[in-house]
């Protein structure tokens, strides 16, 4: 009988995707939302149980039955007597109780899998307190019973799905990881699957500010005018994912618009979602303006007016100076808002520009004396971009040494949570 | 919810997708008891190949599971079996039906597929208790593997059908909560309002009566036997389908419990060390912060 495929969780703030190790996509993407009975934003004004005595289980409730998750939580979240909850806060797991029965239920309504059976791959963000790691453990050796657990950290997972690219020729775990995702982005160092986080750097600019920039050059233009404001963003999100792409020069762009608008300017077609009344928009500039944020972020907001590319720059300045070829030559993205066309490309040129000017200026300080062989960069883009850490994950867990570096329910019994304050690293071939 | 749905999700959720939009496919993915699937498109995007892997195939094929099976889904059971798979479904998606609730019902049958394969030792035996009911005499006792140490056993007489599980609690706690939990089963049949519902007893340790004679029996102290008795009126035609989801979850829905109240006092400990934590704050003794100054008129800061 062969070893059950492990699950792997890749528990987001937004999102969690779950699934089977082995496969190329997550089974479930559903919100990391719980909607629970009662006590929402007051007391619960719920009936009380009525008390039939004589009998152990109804003497107190079922509430703590009572819940659902993913779509079903904000489905439900109108529903008299329910409050809509989300467990994880900035990547950390906020409320245990929401996050202890968040998990029964993915595991045991969703994925149908009895836990005692499979071995589990979670994930954390960078900087997680040890803390949050044994709770974890607790939670899913003790409630559960798993065979085994192996909690791995989102950026390094980013950086083995990687090497799904065939760009990608010798499987490392170091690499810079740029993820963005809906609510933040983050530039993150790693060198041989260890994350370095002194130097990790946070960017406010993602998914969800593209959207509102793209609703508000639209708006500016009058296009908005035809859609219901309950739809607007929706719409400018739609026209982001559909028909936005990153361009190489914004003048030559704004200028092949003007010459041959018929050419560039698509439509977008909707429907009013009650009414049913049909719509179009013209979608112009924001197609190739949107992602601009990331490269000239004062178009979009006066607060912050660092690049992109200055960022990436500056942190591998940070890290160690024996790691940073490695983290200039294997620049990895990650998360839904990293998908745009040729923003590899792009990114890879601005960052090329810096890394080039700054070795001709010490090639010049040094009077011409001492010249450098250059520096490699490569920025990798590849399929699997969107879910990249559950897709890292999965690829990891169909190693056959994933086992070995998973800690097992007997470990676990003999030393306790702390024991997965540390795990071993794997998959990298150096 | 509360209680577990017989049908299985991902199988559900997946064909409805590909119906709506065909590309290709190839997943693996498990349901409860040891059970893995594979759900891929070999040759074309629009023929899915469904396979199913079960521990106790060949039991249930000597049960008739072939046979439920071939009734439920006819010709979309493939000859071609997959290899280190028990059976496979080829589901050609130009072909299902067009109107969406004809179509939702046969995607459900589909995400059925393992509800019904251990359907058919139920569904003899209660076939063999009408025939007993003038005959006489016992049925014969089937034995079901359904994961590596536990066993479902079914057996017809003239007046019930008997259904035994063995469950293994591997942890102590678990052993405990098993025992509360179905003790909480016995007790709650006294309720008026489910005086209908069958018959359930509990023995941890000693194996029924019924199995005893069974070889191979563990007798140690984590495994236990739930047994359901089912009179006639629990599988009359309208009611046996729905008497067959229930008791071939009822594992999986006790283990699930289990989890759950642990969840819960996880919980309720929580909330205690919560409170406590209040209390051992309150009982901080203030300390007096004086301003402290220096001859001259300086205030003096530590840092």
């Amino acid at each position: 009988m062969s070893v059950l495929a492990p699950i792997i969780c890749d528990n987001g703030t937004g999102y969690s995707k779950v699934g089977f190790a082995g496969n190329s996509d997550p089974s479930f993407v559903f919100p990391t939302a719980i909607a629970t009975r009662g006590s929402a934003s007051q007391s619960s004004r719920a009936p009380a149980v009525p008390s039939k005595p004589g009998h152990l289980a109804s003497k107190r409730g079922v509430e703590d039955l009572d819940f659902f998750i993913g779509d079903e939580a904000l489905a439900n979240a109108k529903t008299p007597g329910y409050g809509v909850h989300y467990p994880i806060r900035h990547g950390m797991i906020d409320n245990w109780d929401h996050m202890e029965r968040y998990w029964e239920q993915t595991i045991f309504k969703y994925l149908r899998a009895e836990p005692e059976d499979h071995y589990f791959l979670l994930t954390e963000p960078p900087l997680n307190p040890p803390e949050n790691r044994e709770q974890t453990a607790e939670i899913f050796f003790e409630s559960f019973n798993i065979k085994g657990l192996y909690i791995a950290v989102q950026a390094v997972l980013a950086l083995a799905a990687s090497w799904s690219s065939n760009r990608v020729t010798d499987r490392t775990l170091t690499g810079t990881v740029i993820d963005s995702g809906d609510g933040v982005t983050h530039v993150i160092p790693c060198a041989e699957g260890y994350v370095i986080g002194s130097a990790i750097k946070h960017i406010p600019i993602a998914g969800r500010d593209i959207s509102q920039f793209v609703l508000n050059l639209m708006r500016e233009r009058g296009e908005m005018a035809q859609v219901p404001p309950e739809d607007q963003l929706r719409v400018a999100s739609k026209v982001k994912e559909n028909y936005s792409y990153v361009c190489q020069d914004i003048v030559r762009e704004f200028r092949k618009y003007d010459e041959e608008p018929y050419k560039f300017f698509e439509r977008y077609e909707g429907e009013h979602s009650v009414t049913g009344r049909k719509y179009g928009v013209d979608v112009g500039y924001e197609r190739f303006l949107a992602p601009e944020i990331f490269f000239n972020p004062e178009i979009y907001s006066s607060d912050f007016l660092t690049p992109l590319p200055q960022i990436v720059d500056d942190v591998i300045q940070q890290s160690p100076i024996d790691v940073r070829r490695g983290l200039y030559k294997n620049i990895v993205l990650s998360g839904g808002s990293t998908m745009f066309q040729h923003f590899g490309t792009r990114l890879k040129r601005d960052l090329k520009q810096l890394v080039d000017r700054r070795l001709d200026a010490s090639v010049t300080a040094s009077g011409s004396a001492q010249r450098s062989s250059g520096v490699e960069v490569d920025v990798i883009s590849h399929k699997r971009q969107r879910y990249a850490v559950w897709f890292g994950g999965s690829l990891l867990a169909s190693l056959p040494d994933f086992y070995t570096s998973c800690h097992t329910k007997a470990q676990y019994d003999e030393v306790g949570p702390s024991i997965c304050r540390r795990y071993q690293i794997f998959g990298s071939s150096t | 919810m509360i209680l577990l749905e017989p049908h299985n999700v991902i199988i559900q959720t997946t064909i409805l997708e590909k119906i709506q939009k065909p590309g290709s496919l190839d997943v693996v993915f498990v349901d409860y008891d040891n059970v893995r699937f594979h759900l891929s498109t070999p040759e074309r995007k629009t023929v899915l190949l469904l396979s199913m892997n079960i521990r106790c195939w060949d039991e249930l094929v000597q049960y008739g599971a072939l046979d439920i099976l071939r009734r439920e889904y006819g010709s979309l059971l493939a000859t071609q079996v997959e290899p280190e798979y028990n059976v496979s479904l080829e589901i050609d998606l130009e072909q299902v039906p067009t109107d969406a609730e004809s179509r939702e019902a046969f995607v459900t049958s589909l995400a059925l597929l393992k509800r019904n394969a251990l359907a058919a030792p139920f569904e003899r035996g209660f076939d063999t208790q009408k025939q007993l009911e003038s005959a006489g005499g016992q049925g014969e006792l089937m034995q079901i593997h359904y994961r590596d140490e536990e066993a479902m056993y079914i057996q017809a007489a003239p007046d019930r059908v008997t259904v035994i599980f063995s469950t293994v609690f591997r942890e102590e706690t678990d052993r405990i909560f098993g025992k509360v939990f179905l003790q909480e089963f016995v007790d709650a049949r006294r309720q008026p309002s489910i005086q209908n519902a069958p018959q359930v007893l509990y023995s941890s340790r000693d194996p029924p009566l019924e199995i005893r004679h069974v070889p191979g029996l563990r007798n140690s102290e984590e495994i236990g036997y739930v047994t359901f008795v089912l009179f006639p009126r629990h599988f009359t035609k309208s009611v046996a389908p729905s008497t067959i989801s229930h008791i071939q979850l009822f594992r999986d829905y006790l283990h699930y419990h289990i989890k759950c109240s642990k969840a819960y006092m996880h919980s309720r400990m929580r909330h205690r060390v919560t409170e406590f934590q209040k209390v051992l704050n309150r009982a901080k003794t203030e300390v007096a912060t004086t301003e402290r100054k220096t001859a001259s008129g300086r205030t003096m800061l530590s840092r």
